[in-house]
């Protein structure tokens, strides 16, 4: 059910919407509540918190060429004047320069996706609290051990008008974290997911735990990799990170429209090995970043972003689609009401191939078996990728050596990188654990990941 | 909600044996640019309160966080710190005492100030650095920002802020003629200084610039060994590695490098945490406690001498002077730097600096750098480095040349050796 108190709004929204079209041309407001859930049970630490919690409207409106915005705690009672008010600039800096205004199609629709599971807090900590337990015991090198659940309830509002939109979606994150020493050496590993219920989310800990704890005792003899050009095998998450880092804010459009990134020439051009297809869309898959409708009212979209090594478009939000002449993705996204909507990502990922993970390493004659997304960076402008994974482990004559290396940053030119895609493997896995900010700021939940990839890079 | 009515719910909830209260306004005004041309305004008025209930007995504490939104009345909060207390007898730590009645901060109410006028002069500050023929701004958001902070816990604790903040995110670009780069920069300061931000974006103009004309380390061979000096964001980054390492929370999970009388450097450099240096923007007088602040030095004459940190690990450790979560690192080198006759490397802009705390893996992916031949800068790109912070750290220098971040005093440059350059 959509969060009672965002419901009671709505015809305040849509009152104060015709009100301020007295003096504006495009009017709407984004309503967000946004409840979240955190249980943690760790060696040192534990809590069961309500965190990061959100409720706020953003109006945005439209007049002479220009957008402003006002974010504020509540609408009831709001008048226009103080609004008006609020946005008006005594004087304005800028060149004569005017933004188009937002076209909408009428749209009245309310959208639910709730976790069906009915864990109560109690049954979700004594699980997290059974894995810490086993976990601490399993070795005397664990020196902390953290099992974490988040569930996310989001409801959201959105009247212009044309639209009236409702949507309320749950989604669950679990984390565990096993650090180990061995006298001075210290070392961690880590393993998160995202699922839409928390009794599948939960499973995750049974089914990985032993695992996690395992390599990060391996990780105590890992050493650096010696630079170099390598052949790379990367697991889902690794792909999903280049995927995301390499080329997704490369096409994110509001870059488009600033001139800054270099994908905006080659749309229609390869830009990958043929092997390659990857996919954004809040609709694209079940995952972090499945919303119905964007922070601008744009439905979600499924939007194939690179088909056979072939860039076919880049995903936007609504004002950088008006300005680039456009459809509108539904990638417009806020981190929350007081916050700018920018073009992001959503789940970004890349297609399956027809190879066996079996063949893959068996064809690798030196190279690296790259694991766990640890962070990346992007520069959509100049095409310089930097992605770091948690571990690698040697292939040698198709064979693992048993070596393992930490950490292992992945650089270079991202079509290079992505040319040099030589295999792909059978099977799609999305993580749907990740936040993604941009630039330095503005943090999303997103997803990523894809297949098995095997390729050349450069490693340090 | 008003603030007595937040208490009065707290006060008629006999299962709470302690709370914390943070009631923060926020004014902000926001420019964003394409180019030279505004493409939106924003206002943001809000106001956030968050809660910690603890309900705690001799040898146990439990807590639980409540927040508070316009849409709660007296018996929705009610309800809402019910269930806190469920949650927090369910979510028990050992003991730890809350912050006691001292001498409470009271800042003064700065006078209103007309954030729209400082955003727009901010703005024209901004684009009068802005020109360059083959050099331009290619996009910038101006942040201008008043807060409001009001701490109270329930024992007697009422401490006041007041904030004012100037936020500019700026992406210089330069063009070669052939291809168009770009870099980043992020310029944050407490105080409004117009002349200084012209200044700073014309700086890293003329960075994008270098980058443009960069050459590769394939075109220019570097001696092996040369010092690398790192500024900014990596310098941050080390520093901030290091005081976590030494935090009280670090030492409790017995996930610290370093014990007391453990060397870090053979340089004699101190490492002071402090809460309040001028210029720093994350300067505070209180923690998230309410604990007043109080200055730690914690490296002294390269050696450790002391942890800091708040106050739940700090009573674990037994500390009985505890300083609170200091914001803002200060070093005093002791000796700088002679790199400026020698060979050099200076590291202008990451892509992402990297510091894995564990190993100490640190390094990354370099978007410009300056070389320094002996005789001339030449500017470089496209490589990386690599190191092992705390090997690194024990024979780490500083320049003379001094600087102020966000949350850094100190030092313009850390300068190392024998870092991996490939």
């Amino acid at each position: 059910m959509l969060e009672k108190y965002l419901k009671s709004r709505i015809g305040d929204a849509k009152k104060l919407v015709q009100s301020l079209n007295k003096t504006y041309d495009y009017v709407s407001i984004l309503g967000n509540f946004v409840n979240t859930k955190m249980i943690t049970s760790s060696t040192h630490l534990n809590s069961m918190d309500e965190v990061d919690n959100e409720c706020g409207f953003v109006i945005k409106v439209y007049k002479d060429g220009r957008y402003s915005e006002y974010s504020c705690n509540d609408i009831r009672g709001l008048k226009a004047s103080e609004v008006i008010k609020a946005v008006k600039l005594d004087k304005i800096v800028s060149r004569d320069f005017k933004v188009k205004m937002l076209e909408e199609n009428e749209h009245v629709e309310d959208f639910l996706r709730e976790d069906t599971s009915k864990l109560s807090n109690k049954q979700i900590q004594d699980s997290l609290t059974l894995t810490r337990k086993q976990l601490e015991e399993s070795d005397e090198k664990v020196i902390n051990v953290v099992c974490r659940y988040v569930k996310r309830q989001t409801s959201k509002i959105f009247v212009s008008n044309k639209k009236t939109l409702s949507q309320k979606y749950d989604w669950i994150n679990v984390m565990l974290l096993v650090v180990v020493r061995d006298k001075d050496v210290i070392k961690s590993n880590y393993k998160a997911e995202g699922e839409a219920t928390s009794d599948k989310a939960l499973s995750m800990f049974k089914k990985h735990a032993p695992e996690v704890k395992d390599m990060a005792i391996r990780l105590l003899d890992a050493k650096p990799v010696k630079p170099g050009k390598y052949t790379i095998i990367t697991d889902p998450s690794i792909s999903g990170l280049i995927a995301h880092e390499a080329f997704g804010h490369g096409v994110e459009m509001d870059m488009f429209v600033k001139n800054r990134a270099k994908a905006k020439d080659y749309v229609g051009k390869y830009v990958a090995s043929p092997l390659v297809d990857m996919y954004d869309g809040a609709a694209s898959c079940l995952s972090a970043a499945s919303y119905f409708f964007d922070d601008d009212g744009v439905e979600a979209h499924n939007t194939q972003i690179i088909k056979k090594g072939i860039l076919q478009t880049g995903i936007s939000d609504s004002l950088s689609a008006m300005e680039l002449g456009s459809v509108p993705t539904g990638n417009g996204r806020r981190q929350d009401y007081q916050r700018k909507v920018y073009t992001r990502m959503t789940n970004t990922w890349f297609g399956k191939g027809k190879d066996k993970l079996e063949d893959m390493i068996k064809s690798v004659k030196h190279g690296y078996y790259l694991c766990q997304t640890n962070n990346g960076m992007e520069d959509p402008k100049n095409w310089q990728i930097q992605c770091t994974a948690e571990y690698g482990l040697e292939i040698k004559n198709g064979k693992f050596t048993g070596k393992v290396i930490s950490p292992v940053v992945i650089s270079g030119y991202v079509i290079d990188l992505l040319n040099s895609i030589s295999m792909v493997s059978d099977k799609v896995t999305v993580h749907g654990s990740g936040m993604c900010g941009k630039g330095h700021k503005e943090w999303v939940y997103v997803s990523d990941g894809g297949p098995y990839l095997k390729a050349e890079a450069k490693l340090g | 909600m008003k603030k007595k009515d937040i208490i009065a719910c707290l006060k008629a909830n006999k299962n709470i044996s302690d709370y914390e209260v943070i009631i923060s306004d926020k004014d902000s005004r926001e420019l964003f640019y394409v180019l030279d041309h505004l493409e939106i305004n924003r206002a943001v008025k809000v106001e956030t309160v968050s809660i910690r209930i603890y309900v705690s007995n001799k040898k146990t504490t439990g807590s639980s966080t409540v927040t508070v939104t316009a849409a709660d009345d007296r018996k929705s909060l009610s309800q809402k710190l019910s269930k806190a207390v469920g949650r927090a007898k369910a979510a028990r730590n050992a003991y730890y005492p809350l912050c006691e009645k001292t001498t409470n901060i009271k800042e003064t109410k700065s006078a209103a100030k007309d954030l729209n006028k400082i955003a727009t002069n901010v703005a024209e500050a901004v684009l009068k650095a802005d020109t360059y023929k083959d050099g331009w701004i290619n996009s910038t958001e101006i942040f201008v920002s008043q807060f409001r902070e009001e701490f109270i816990n329930s024992r007697g604790v009422d401490h006041v802020s007041d904030r004012f903040k100037v936020e500019i995110e700026c992406i210089p670009t330069w063009s070669n003629g052939k291809d168009e780069y770009e870099l980043y920069k992020f310029y944050e300061s407490n105080v409004v200084d117009y002349k200084q931000i012209t200044k700073e974006i014309k700086e890293i103009l003329n960075l994008a610039k270098d980058r443009s004309v960069a050459k590769t380390i394939k075109q220019v061979k570097i001696p092996q060994n040369i010092k690398v000096l790192v500024k900014n964001d990596m310098l941050e980054t080390i520093v901030d590695n290091l005081a976590n390492d030494l935090s009280y929370s670090n030492v409790y999970m017995k996930q610290n490098h370093y014990q007391k009388k453990d060397i870090v450097s053979d340089n004699k450099f101190e490492l002071t945490m402090k809460g309040s240096v001028k210029g720093c923007c994350a300067s505070r007088k209180y923690d998230g406690h309410g604990v007043i602040l109080r200055s730690r030095n914690l490296i002294r004459d390269g050696v450790v001498k002391n942890n800091y940190g708040d106050l739940q690990f700090g009573y674990y450790l037994n500390e009985k002077n505890i300083s609170g979560k200091l914001p803002v690192a200060q070093i005093k080198a002791k000796g700088t730097s002679t790199y400026k006759k020698e060979k050099h490397l200076i590291i202008e802009n990451f892509s992402s600096p990297q510091l894995e705390e564990n190993s100490g893996y640190w390094g990354g992916e370099v978007r410009l750098a300056r070389y320094f031949d002996g005789e001339k800068y030449i500017p470089l790109t496209g490589f990386s480095i690599a190191g092992s912070i705390y090997e690194d750290l024990k024979n780490v220098e500083f320049s003379k040349e001094e600087t102020i971040t966000s949350k850094y005093a100190g030092p313009k440059y850390m300068i190392f050796s024998g870092l991996k350059i490939s």
